[in-house]
């Protein structure tokens, strides 16, 4: 006989003995007593847990209760915004150099200039942030820029010269090591002239001297000096202590990694401070989660959206989805340095080859345009007599057959000098849209002869090996940068950087120094023009698309426009309809 | 008892120290590089001061020797190539909601798989017990990504019956303690019990089994002939005889729940250490790989020890040698 658990409530291993035998009629008589006190028992045991069962059941309806949310009353004191961040430090020098984190940034603290979103009619245009004024010397080597003396941090201290200083100071710093500390390697001295006056020095007169002034914003001398530079990055979540800001909100409360809440900076020089008393930034990693919540109605707005879940948001009343455009392209990259695009001919018969047009309308849904040129069409420079190469698989064919390549050996893939025209098509892990329209280009080439095999790389292998030229083409994409610099792409210095093609050609070496070198930008409109024509017929890389951002909002919030350079601009304005 | 537990924990620390050193290697020695520019604006100058800033610009041993023994000495995991922030702390964040996500989907786990094992026990090769065994098969065979996917879609965006996802509402700092926990629970409830219904098949399937076999024992036939009542005989005894097993299956399903927790926690957005897991993969956030990759090795070596011991004083036959 065990000794365990199962017989300690029976007794049974005390008495075990053998059952009476007993009649038939005694015993059906019994069967029907144990099965009657059974049922007393039950309903006795019934009665005695329906306390526990209503406490268990009203507790169940309260949490799904609180699950549900139609029905709840709108708070229109508070904006929510789902999109995909990370805000580790309210100090930019030293946090992630993400679109989305400059956004949220950019709220709390200001730059002496802010850069204007369109670029369609001209280079950037700045206007007064921090700063009421400017002038530069005549040499332009020299630029003195008077701050608004009405500019207040959160906790009442004055803005001041000395805090643009100490913010130069910062961004050079070798240990503080910010990301785009180059941008300030044209300046050599900060000089305060005055509490509210302050004098950029140059090492040379240069067309972007504003946007290398104003790039970062100014930094609480008196909150963050404390601290020596040595020991910023080591501890970044430091700089929430004390936090001053100078923008329009200041950071009401966090939740790391899930939430952020914005409250109005009352102290904002502003006249109309923000029209929400809060913004609740929601941190949403996934695309499918993001458009769900604001299905669900758990967001007002979620910014970020995929083509694909926009159409669960496209017609769906209450929601208003949004398409805005965006300094981004997505292309193929061709080695130039393997055999098969060493020669230009070849590239654009690959460019005839594939239907960007079926690409774009089958995956982007009418979010996104055929692309022509890097430079991109929602810029001043864009050369709007350029055409995207048509899809015209014949004459690819003969393009191809010029550049000889012909199937010698008649196995369906074309061939030159005995090596067949196949190669690997590689792309990120995670970009699916790269990836779906890899296939359609798969099939395109397959068409013409030529067997490419799509491969997804992860994503710092194929950075690496996209330096190093050790691929054979490549999807990827860029955003834009302002200033139109070409240079990293496409200058034959910068092959071994993001010059992925190793494409080097003279005449656009010459036309990238001259538009960087000239004062004014707009002169330099007939550079972009022929280097975007040398570009269309050297196809060192094939434009697939320009995207458009996608973001959507609660029909009764107005004033929503984010742009090309934040999802969260003009967030000051978003407030619900009265 | 004290030698067998001091035995258990050595071989513990060896295991965990194979795996961190397994996990460093394997993502050192990955092709690529986590802090390749992604920027033209950034400069390669610039790259190869934050290389440096991290140490990844030293040789590989000397580079683990000073990981290991920062780890050990004093539980500095570094710092996240992303964030900056310390990984330890980072951690430190995500594990709470992953523990109570876990914990709520081991409940959900087994009052479902008990509770239908229980059910298919009572009348075995009746509609019902088909139904329960067709149903946990079905559950088991099911990816919990889809089921999450569709249990957001049906009864969060559909039916509004949950949050579709997060472990709080917004602005939730706001709210008294007792509504805080209902909304942490109104959160809940959903990925828990899709992460538990993975298992609740299996267990349900091993419940039913291990009760229809305790009839026909000498304890379970001797308790039908005392006259107890089926519900009783199989709730109680029933449930005693099967309880050591179902306590060894707790912890075999600890590294599932946990494997688990990742899919569920990315299709919630629950804020926990999968979530948190899978966002440095994504990004080669080197530092937070390998400290979520020890961190769930921890949970699985101590689940499982706790899972020995509990097994010892609930089953008399086991002795420790």
């Amino acid at each position: 006989m065990g000794r365990g658990r199962p017989f300690r409530d029976s007794g049974l291993s005390q008495r075990p003995g053998r059952p009476k035998r007993v009649g038939r009629a005694h015993g059906a008589f019994r069967r029907r007593s144990a099965r009657a006190a059974d049922s007393r028992c039950r309903r006795i045991r019934s009665r005695r847990y329906l306390p526990l069962r209503r406490f268990a059941v009203a507790g169940l309806a309260a949490v799904v209760g609180l699950g549900c949310s139609t029905g709840t009353p709108r708070d229109t004191t508070s904006v929510r915004v789902g999109l995909r961040f990370e805000y580790p430090t309210p100090n930019e020098l030293i946090g992630p150099p993400t679109l989305a984190y400059q956004a949220i940034n950019d709220q709390m603290f200001l730059s002496l200039m802010e850069e204007q979103g369109d670029l369609r009619d001209g280079p950037p245009v700045w206007a007064p942030g921090l700063a009421e004024g400017w002038e530069f010397s005549g040499d332009r080597l020299q630029l003195t820029v008077r701050l608004r003396s009405d500019a207040r941090w959160s906790d009442g201290q004055p803005v001041t010269a000395e805090d643009v200083r100490f913010t130069w100071l910062a961004q050079v710093n070798a240990d503080v090591a910010w990301a785009y500390s180059d941008y300030k390697d044209s300046i050599t001295n900060v000089e305060v002239v005055a509490p509210h006056t302050v004098r950029f020095h140059f090492n040379a007169d240069l067309p972007t001297a504003l946007a290398d002034v104003s790039t970062g914003t100014i930094l609480p001398r008196h909150a963050w000096e404390t601290r020596p530079f040595t020991e910023w990055r080591s501890d970044p979540g430091w700089f929430f202590e004390g936090l001053a800001t100078n923008g329009p909100f200041r950071l009401e409360s966090r939740t790391p990694g899930r939430e952020l809440v914005l409250g109005r900076n009352e102290g904002h020089f502003e006249a109309g401070p923000p029209r929400a008393e809060r913004v609740i930034l929601r941190a949403v990693p996934d695309g499918t989660a993001l458009v769900n919540q604001l299905l669900a109605g758990e967001l007002d707005v979620a910014s970020g959206i995929t083509a694909a879940d926009a159409a669960r948001i496209d017609g769906r009343p209450g929601l208003r989805l949004i398409a805005y455009n965006n300094r981004q392209y997505a292309f193929v990259v061709w080695n130039t340095r393997k055999p098969w695009f060493e020669d230009a001919a070849t590239r654009r018969a690959l460019a005839l080859a594939i239907d960007r047009r079926a690409i774009v309308d089958t995956i982007w849904h009418g979010h996104a345009k055929v692309g022509a040129s890097p430079v991109i069409s929602t810029t001043w420079a864009h050369d709007t007599n350029l055409e995207p190469w048509p899809h015209d698989p014949a004459a690819a064919r003969a393009a191809l057959a010029d550049a000889g390549w012909i199937d010698a050996d008649g196995d369906g893939i074309l061939d030159r000098g005995g090596a067949p025209f196949r190669f690997e098509l590689a792309t990120y892990t995670g970009a699916i849209s790269r990836w779906n329209a890899m296939q359609m280009i798969q099939a395109d080439l397959r068409a013409v002869g030529i067997d490419a095999q799509p491969r997804r790389v992860e994503p710092s292998a194929l950075n690496a090996k996209l330096h190093e030229q050790d691929f054979d083409a490549a999807a990827s994409g860029f955003a834009i940068d302002t200033n139109l610099d070409f240079r990293a792409l496409f200058h034959s210095e910068e092959i071994g950087g993001f010059n992925f093609a190793a494409y080097a050609n003279p005449e656009v070496d010459r036309l990238i120094d001259t538009f960087s070198s000239r004062p004014d930008p707009l002169e330099g409109r007939e550079d972009l023009h022929r280097l975007q024509r040398i570009l269309h017929e050297d196809q060192p890389l094939l434009v697939l698309w320009e995207s458009m951002s996608l973001a959507a909002h609660d029909e009764e919030l107005e004033s929503v426009a984010p742009n090309a350079l934040s999802p969260l601009a003009n967030l000051e304005e978003w407030a619900w309809r009265e | 008892m004290i030698r067998f537990l001091l035995r258990r924990l050595a071989a513990a620390a060896v295991l965990f120290l194979i795996v961190l050193t397994l996990t460093f290697a394997a993502v050192a020695l990955a092709p690529g590089d986590p802090l390749a520019p992604t920027d033209p604006r950034i400069s390669p100058e610039q790259t190869e001061r934050l290389r440096a800033l991290h140490g990844l610009d030293r040789p590989l041993p000397s580079r683990y020797l000073s990981w290991l023994g920062a780890v050990v000495s004093s539980w500095d995991w570094g710092e996240s190539y992303q964030t900056g922030r310390p990984v330890a702390e980072l951690l430190l964040e995500s594990l709470p909601p992953t523990l109570l996500l876990a914990g709520a989907a081991l409940l959900a786990q087994y009052a479902l798989g008990i509770g239908l094992g229980l059910l298919a026990a009572r009348r075995p090769d009746s509609w019902l017990d088909l139904g329960v065994r067709t149903a946990s098969l079905l559950v088991y065979a099911l990816p919990t990504f889809w089921v999450g996917l569709m249990a957001v879609l049906v009864l969060g965006v559909g039916l509004g019956l949950a949050p579709t996802g997060g472990m709080t509402s917004a602005a939730a700092f706001e709210l008294g303690p007792l509504a805080t926990v209902l909304d942490v629970l109104a959160h809940l409830w959903l990925p828990a019990l899709v992460l538990g219904l993975s298992m609740a098949g299996d267990i349900a399937r091993y419940t039913r089994t291990s009760l229809i076999e305790f009839r026909s024992t000498r304890a379970g036939r001797a308790a039908r002939a005392r006259g107890l009542p089926d519900t009783r005989i199989l709730l109680v005894h029933g449930l005693g005889h099967a309880g050591p097993r179902l306590v060894q299956m707790a912890a075999v399903s600890a590294p599932l729940l946990l494997s688990g927790a990742i899919v569920a926690e990315s299709v919630f957005t629950w804020p926990g250490l999968g979530s948190a897991t899978l966002q440095a993969i994504q990004a080669r956030d080197v530092p937070v790989v390998l400290a979520a990759t020890a961190y769930g090795a921890v949970l699985v070596i101590v689940a499982s020890l706790a899972a020995d011991l509990i097994l010892l004083r609930l089953d008399p036959r086991i002795k420790v040698e």
